[in-house]
């Protein structure tokens, strides 16, 4: 048997050292996209929109979004600050994501 | 008139009708709330020209309104058909179809979610408004329903719900229950967890399945009240929440308690007002088990077993059974329960001998909604064949072994294989399809993909996964597609799914 393509939920991404914020909301976004609500085209995605309230992540969703954040910008995210005033929105992910200093 | 599931409710909202029932975020119903509201409902779905027994899909989450609308429908004799609110609109046609739906009670706009079937719907407040449908009955309808009690005949040998749950067969089957089966669950759930009306539970099972639906059923028998939180995806807020709203109770399944205890501020969290944690909806790892039991100092844990099949609960461990020495047993019968270990033929087996679990009871269904073929298989003239395997001890502790073969568990819910490789088939773009499971540290287990192209040149994996997307639930969804050449055959010609299970191993481990 012989594998010839692969697609993996967990797709390694590069990092983003000098990426601008905007470039920033955008990777996010597709991250979701990607993993999230790949084929579902009635799904809204905008900053705003709340992730769990649009059914879009549950709560296994929210810790591989957690592990994502982690592994691709190298940060450490305590269980405290698994709350929504921090991954409810891609606004809120994108304001956290700055008070860590990343995309700052 | 007595002997059903809703005069449990109506009971205690004549004891206390002005006690708060249900909480919801900044609100809350009292029993007699509750109550009203299912008398106008049953009132309302009545008028429609629904008859006794008549089938009402309901596409709900928890809310305030859906327990309403689940007591109104048993009020009015009707039976009322609870669906995952993520279904697509083509199971949802599959639903309604297969039970005969007459009605559907929704929290969106119907074209969304019935897949063209035309059907009265009523929606519920967070839905629009208003519909071009010709049959759609807006949720502000109930206002001009008289608020009296509802009287119809129902006994307790009378349907109140078809619940879907897989099969290994492929698309999920109904099992049906009774006004009696339920309410006898209910009552031995009562009982061995001696719930009182001072009892709060936080629910946050989803009351379309059954221990969630139990914990609502409990608590609405014995006067007590349910704190309904959907957000467990922020689970740190619901913990917040039952600390602000002193509960006494909760209840999770094995991926509940990996996100408590592995990600979340529980494990340093004391809720003084906690009494009970009850853990059901599949094996959780015994290890995981001796940490919860660590952090939950002067907490009772009751970790069960049951089966959509049994209403909900079939046995269940004493905690301080748990504690001592039978930890990794899924305990004891319930009250009024008859649990046995049988061979193939039904003769039952001595202790330490693995056989079939099986189930005898006022609590066991009465079959898959018109399938005598399935029911056949799962009824048995002792008792209900559960599927699992395992054996007693001595003492009459029951213990797991295995189970059902090829079926999934995902999070609490089980999951045919042969329902997503049937999605996959369907695309018209593979040869063949396999789905396994791989364990997983927060759903137990999670779906993987071995499929094999019609043709190589022109496949597209992204346009399979879009389609798959469009057909199944997302927790059916899997998490890895490899794609293949050929897939490994066993001699008799079947899909090898150990050779499969095994790579899929091995290659995790390689990554």
């Amino acid at each position: 048997m012989t594998a010839i393509v692969k697609s993996d939920r967990n797709i390694e991404r590069p990092t983003i050292e000098g990426v601008a914020m905007t470039d920033l909301a955008e990777k996010i976004t597709a991250y979701i996209r990607e993993n999230f609500i790949a084929g579902r085209s009635d799904a809204v995605l905008e900053p705003d929109t709340s992730l769990i309230e649009a059914g879009i992540i549950d709560s296994t969703g929210v810790l591989e979004l957690v592990e994502y954040l982690e592994s691709t910008f190298g940060i450490k995210i305590e269980d405290e600050e698994l709350v929504p005033e921090n991954l409810e929105t891609i606004s809120n992910i994108l304001r956290f994501l700055a008070s860590k200093g990343v995309g700052a | 008139m007595s002997g059903t599931v809703h005069d449990l409710l109506a009971a205690s909202a004549a004891r206390h009708p002005d006690k708060t029932a249900v909480f919801q975020g900044g609100r809350s119903a009292t029993f007699a709330e509750i109550d009203s509201l299912a008398n106008r409902v049953a009132r309302l779905l009545t008028q429609a020209g629904l008859d006794r027994q008549d089938r009402v899909v309901v596409i709900m989450e928890n809310s305030i309104e859906s327990v309403g609308v689940y007591y109104g429908i048993l009020k009015a004799g009707l039976i009322s058909v609870e669906i995952h609110e993520k279904s697509t609109p083509s199971e949802v046609s599959y639903f309604i179809q297969n039970a005969g739906a007459r009605a559907c009670v929704l929290a969106e706009a119907p074209a969304s979610r019935l897949g063209g079937i035309e059907i009265p719907v009523l929606v519920s407040p967070a839905g629009p408004g208003s519909s071009r449908a010709r049959t759609f009955v807006p949720w502000s309808a109930l206002d001009a329903v008289a608020d009296e009690r509802f009287e119809a005949r129902v006994s307790s040998g009378d349907i109140a719900s078809i619940v879907y749950t897989s099969g290994s067969t492929g698309r999920p089957k109904g099992v049906v229950l009774t006004h009696g089966n339920i309410r006898s669950n209910t009552l031995a759930i009562v009982s061995y967890l001696g719930l009182q009306e001072d009892d709060r539970v936080m629910a946050i099972l989803p009351f379309h399945y059954v221990y969630g639906k139990s914990l609502l059923n409990t608590h609405m028998a014995v006067g007590a009240q349910v704190v309904i939180n959907n957000r467990f995806a922020f689970p740190n807020a619901v913990i917040r929440e039952m600390c602000e709203r002193s509960v006494t109770g909760f209840a999770g399944v094995p991926s509940t308690f990996a996100i408590l205890m592995n990600r979340s501020v529980f494990p340093k969290t004391r809720i003084p007002s906690l009494r009970y944690v009850t853990q059901a909806g599949g094996a959780m790892a015994p290890a995981l088990t001796r940490r919860l039991l660590d952090c939950l100092d002067g907490v009772d844990l009751y970790v069960m077993y049951g089966a959509t099949e049994a209403s909900a609960r079939l046995t269940y461990v004493p905690p301080d059974r748990l504690r001592r020495d039978k930890l990794g047993s899924i305990g004891i019968p319930i009250p009024g329960v008859e649990v046995t270990v049988r061979d193939d033929q039904g003769r039952e087996l001595a202790p330490l001998e693995v056989g079939n679990i099986c189930a005898q009871g006022p609590n066991i269904m009465q079959g898959y909604w018109n399938d005598p073929e399935e029911t056949s298989r799962a009824l048995k003239p002792w008792g209900l064949v559960t599927g699992d395997l395992g054996y007693r001890d001595e003492e009459g502790f029951l213990f797991l072994t295995g189970r059902k073969k090829d079926m999934l568990k995902i999070g609490g819910e089980r999951v045919s294989p042969k329902e997503i490789e049937d999605a996959i088939v369907e695309s018209g773009m593979v040869h063949e399809a396999a789905v396994v499971g791989k364990p997983d540290q927060y759903l137990f287990e999670v779906p993987l993909a071995f499929v094999v192209p019609l043709d190589e040149k022109t496949f597209d994996l992204e346009a399979l996964r879009s389609f798959v997307a469009g057909r199944l639930s997302p927790h059916k969804h899997p998490r890895h597609w490899t794609v293949a050449k050929t897939l490994p055959k066993k001699p008799s010609g079947k899909i090898d799914k150990e050779a499969l299970r095994h790579e899929a191993l091995l290659e995790m481990r390689v990554a």
